[in-house]
């Protein structure tokens, strides 16, 4: 495997966590997007709680190694702002996102780290900021609302690449579909259902009229911005880029993990020359 | 009439948590008004309202107003930008409500509204004073059409009503914009 990304992660997953491969064997990859990232991450934690000793070969470009350290991949304590970078190339280390009053906080960074970088137009900016504290403040809200979860581990980093920006969020809490049973009439649903009826009619774990269709909402900006998302919860995927997308399966995993690949001239960035 | 500047919460306001503790000050300021006062909620100085915020403060404080709780008190957005009130509009309209908004001196409604309720607020606010009857026949409709549709925008805190008589058994109102220089 040589890129590590949204559309790949789940080979890996498979190998690791279905069918019990000794070691994560990265020795090959040559690329690595936030999102899959992310998941290796939470991965980690998921074969500690499972008691599996599984090794991990890290990349041999040298680039790819450095920027995963640069991002705080397996670092033991991590900032809330996560200002950990120590990589020219590393945009927005994993960030942890606990609780929801650190939100604003959390977000703030993550525009700092892109606004030093990259100047952005108005409306882009505002669109970005919005979208983030949507997507960050759901952790807090969903990730362990049963209560059943010791730690939802909710983490996001971001980077830029020549044609987009990329940001990540993900979690090892209940899942959408742990989230929606907890609301009378929406139990037993599967990941798939449940990914469907949060995308297609907006739904949330509360009665509440006012609450709910933010997933809904940012999916429809995204589609209209022609980006990418990737929501994955539990054993199902929805995934779409500017050519369609659909829902499908994928290895069972605890929680929520979201990709937005957005076009860098949406938030008003310069399209780098190739 | 008061202004309550939304940017005294700060300048990005995005969690329901932040939402939450701004609705209590937004409450107690339409609690302090004159019995038929208006709030004019003003988004100057925002760069950024979220959908959980605006539907934590705005809609959820628009819903209180609307079940009567507070009187004749009205309330009313004024944006420098139109955009800005997008949160406040989706939220709105999720829960079946409507506001009137000022976005760069032109009035619109935010949030769930029908061409029929659109035709008839234009016409009222148009007017500033009339009654069910004048509309009725300016706008061609039956009258239980008409009654329906200024009741409907009177329960949203739109249009105020004020019974004046009655014709048999039915009260007659005079209608009234609530839009004020």
């Amino acid at each position: 495997m040589t890129r590590l990304t949204i559309e790949t992660i789940d080979d890996l997953i498979e190998l690791v966590l279905h069918q019990n491969t000794p070691s994560i064997d990265l020795r090959d990859v040559r690329f690595m997007d936030p999102y899959a990232l992310l998941l290796l991450e939470l991965l980690r934690f998921e074969l500690a709680d499972r008691g599996r000793r599984v090794g991990l070969e890290l990349p041999k470009a040298g680039a790819v190694g450095r920027w995963m350290r640069a991002m705080g991949f397996a670092a033991q304590g991590r900032a809330v702002d996560g200002r950990l970078r120590d990589s020219e190339s590393a945009l927005q280390p994993i960030a942890s996102i606990d609780e929801e009053r650190n939100v604003g906080r959390i977000v703030d960074g993550f525009e700092c780290r892109l606004v030093e970088r990259h100047p952005l137009s108005e409306d882009g900016r505002r669109s970005l900021i919005a979208i983030m504290i949507e997507l960050f403040q759901n952790i807090p809200h969903h990730s362990n609302a049963d209560g059943s979860i010791a730690d939802p581990h909710g983490i996001a980093a971001m980077q830029d690449y020549e044609n987009s920006i990329f940001l990540a969020i993900a979690d090892r809490g209940i899942g959408l579909s742990g989230s929606l049973a907890l609301r009378t009439g929406y139990e037993g649903m599967t990941s798939r259902e449940a990914l469907r009826s949060i995308f297609d009619q907006g739904v949330s774990r509360f009665e509440d009229p006012g609450r709910g269709g933010e997933l809904q909402r940012i999916a429809r900006i995204v589609r209209s911005w022609d980006g990418t998302l990737a929501v994955r919860s539990g054993n199902a995927l929805l995934y779409f880029d500017e050519t369609g997308g659909d829902v499908y399966d994928v290895p069972e995993f605890p929680g929520l993990q979201l990709g937005l690949r957005l076009p860098r001239h949406i938030l008003g960035i310069g399209m780098l020359e190739s | 009439m008061e202004r309550f500047a939304i940017a005294q919460f700060g300048s990005r306001l995005g969690t329901r948590l932040e939402g939450e503790h701004a609705r209590e000050c937004l409450l107690a300021a339409l609690r302090s008004l004159p019995p038929n006062g208006q709030l004019v909620l003003t988004l100057e100085g925002i760069e950024v309202l979220s959908t959980s915020f605006s539907d934590e403060m705005v809609a959820r404080a628009y819903q209180v107003l609307v079940s009567g709780e507070l009187g004749d008190r009205t309330m009313v957005v004024e944006t420098p930008q139109a955009d800005l009130a997008e949160g406040i509009d989706v939220k709105l309209a999720q829960r079946r409500l409507a506001m009137l908004c000022r976005a760069a001196g032109t009035w619109t409604i935010l949030g769930f509204h029908t061409p029929a309720m659109d035709e008839t607020l234009r016409l009222i606010l148009e007017k500033g004073t009339t009654t069910t009857r004048e509309l009725a026949d300016e706008l061609d409709l039956q009258m239980s059409a008409c009654v329906n549709r200024v009741a409907r925008l009177a329960q949203l805190r739109l249009i105020h009503r004020e019974k004046i008589g009655m014709k048999g058994p039915q009260d007659i109102y005079e209608l009234h914009s609530i839009i004020r220089s």
